[in-house]
């Protein structure tokens, strides 16, 4: 008897346990997250500190500042982080010219004076559809922004640029395309060229903190997490094309 | 049968806990893998909190800014004549031992530098200039102030100290009299052309004089380099790790993420 009891003890330890792993873990890999419109992709609404100092939380459009800088400018020289509200910006430091203060000082862009403010504290994250539309002529693709950045970037139809210092270093031109199994039978090898990355990013935004740099040394690089914004959901979930389109990285995939 | 059904039910235990740290082990790790650090603020960068002993005194852990030490004093001095450690912890420094003259008290002893006064009595003058981890404490250093005009530097302090230093805009201390022993300088050895182990990488140009200004060569040599050339293999991962270069480069000086500070010849 007492045996038994154990079994149906255990039993119902193992069953409350798998209820308790989080839903990162249960096989439900493919929710992607549901698209906004176009000119609202990559838009994010900050709001760390300004609601609770009766300030209206800024809206900040991804598409905008990339028509102008590449990613490494903010997220690495100004040192933003990779998730909406997790960088300490202060007024007082954008007025001693950090973060978002780096350019918008009056000079390279409007500064942070009273006349301006609304422009940045403007409450949504939905901004500037004129400005968006005047992008019509770049390059297409059917999702996020529905503009193809990197194309636009070669054809030299935007020119981002490359650092906010005087005399930037030289990139390190590290442009090996990796093939990528896929851990799934069925799906096809995702591609990875290192040139296109290095056109927008340092080394040091992927290197080593997402991704190891030694070969098929990241554990856990796998589809579901990458939904949860690990990996390459770092960038391209909200911000870089989204993950449905899925032959961009496995172009032998049937659609 | 009662030993054997206690048995048993030992190993049900057994598998119970088992599938618990099985469950619980990824739930702890999922914050740790594949996102990325948040960068420290310039002011931030190469703080260091010490708290090997405040925690217990009820006293507020010390924040240690290298950036103000640094623009006065070489690494050397503290890190060679002062024999602080180079990880955060790592000496062990007590309060006696700052009264005695050492560490901190080397010049926090209120003749070169500030030093506590009044301690004993709970009435302290000048505690929280050190131990000021978790309060709004007004230094009378700036950072922003000090750094003004100083040549910039991508990440980190976002200040390059080494061309601050070569034009003069830094004085660097070397010396603590009646403490640091000085010996003629050895010539500095030449630079030296670095090929890493992924020849798809430029090559790394080291410079020995750019580190012998702050570092001396005992710094590194020998405990963190053999000095015989190619003696010391080392891997990046090594360096992320904090060991080799990554003693300095990521905590202190340039982090590095600055890959072509270091990564600066051509492919060839």
């Amino acid at each position: 008897m007492t045996g038994r009891s154990g079994w149906l003890i255990a039993g119902l330890c193992t069953v409350l346990l798998g209820a308790a792993v989080p839903s990162s873990l249960a096989f439900n890999p493919w929710t992607f997250p549901k698209l906004p419109p176009p000119e609202e992709y990559g838009s994010l609404l900050i709001d760390r500190t300004s609601t609770a100092n009766n300030v209206l939380p800024v809206g900040f459009s991804h598409w905008s500042h990339r028509l102008r800088h590449t990613c490494r400018v903010c997220h690495e020289e100004l040192g933003f982080a990779m998730l909406v509200n997790s960088t300490e910006i202060t007024e007082k430091e954008n007025l001693q010219g950090q973060f978002c203060g780096a350019c918008h000082n009056g000079k390279t862009a409007f500064g942070h004076t009273a006349e301006h403010c609304r422009k940045c504290h403007s409450g949504t994250s939905t901004l500037a559809k004129k400005e968006f539309a005047r992008l019509d002529s770049l390059p297409r693709t059917p999702f996020g922004n529905k503009i193809d950045w990197v194309s636009a970037l070669n054809a030299g139809l935007i020119k981002p640029k490359q650092s906010l210092r005087e005399s930037p270093s030289q990139p390190m031109g590290f442009n090996k395309k990796l093939d990528l199994e896929s851990r799934w039978a069925g799906i096809p090898p995702a591609v990875f060229p290192h040139a296109v990355h290095n056109q927008w990013l340092d080394c040091a935004n992927c290197h080593p903190d997402i991704f190891n740099i030694k070969k098929k040394t990241t554990e856990h690089f796998e589809m579901v997490f990458i939904l949860e914004r690990k990996f390459c959901g770092v960038c391209h979930l909200k911000v870089a094309f989204p993950l449905d389109d899925c032959k961009r990285c496995h172009p032998g995939m049937k659609s | 049968m009662n030993m054997n059904s206690g048995k048993k039910m030992l190993l049900i235990g057994l598998f119970a806990v088992l599938a618990a740290v099985i469950a619980l082990v990824p739930i702890g790790m999922a914050e740790t893998f594949g996102v990325k650090r948040t960068a420290k603020k310039p002011q931030d960068y190469g703080n260091v909190q010490m708290d090997n002993f405040t925690g217990p005194k009820g006293v507020a852990p010390v924040v240690f800014k290298h950036w103000l030490h640094r623009a006065r004093y070489t690494c050397r001095l503290c890190h060679v004549d002062l024999g602080f450690a180079m990880s955060r912890g790592g000496t062990r420094v007590t309060e006696g031992d700052i009264r005695a003259g050492l560490y901190c008290g080397a010049c926090h002893n209120g003749k070169t530098a500030f030093a506590g006064e009044g301690t004993r009595t709970g009435q302290g003058k000048n505690c929280d200039r050190c131990h000021s981890y978790g309060k709004e404490v007004t230094f009378s250093n700036s950072f922003a102030e000090l750094t003004k005009g100083f040549p910039r530097a991508r990440f980190g302090n976002r200040v390059d100290w080494l061309k601050a230093e070569e034009l003069g805009l830094l004085t660097l201390k070397d010396e603590i009299p009646g403490l640091t022993i000085k010996r003629k300088s050895l010539k500095k050895p030449e630079d030296m052309e670095l090929r890493p182990l992924n020849n798809a990488l430029p090559d790394i140009i080291f410079s020995h004089e750019k580190h012998a200004t702050w570092n001396g060569c005992e710094l590194c040599h020998p405990d963190l380099f053999g000095v015989k050339k190619g003696a010391s293999v080392y891997t990046m991962q090594d360096i992320f790790g904090g060991r080799y270069c990554g003693a300095c480069h990521d905590k202190v000086a340039f982090p590095n993420m600055d890959c072509q500070l270091c990564h600066t010849k051509e492919v060839s």
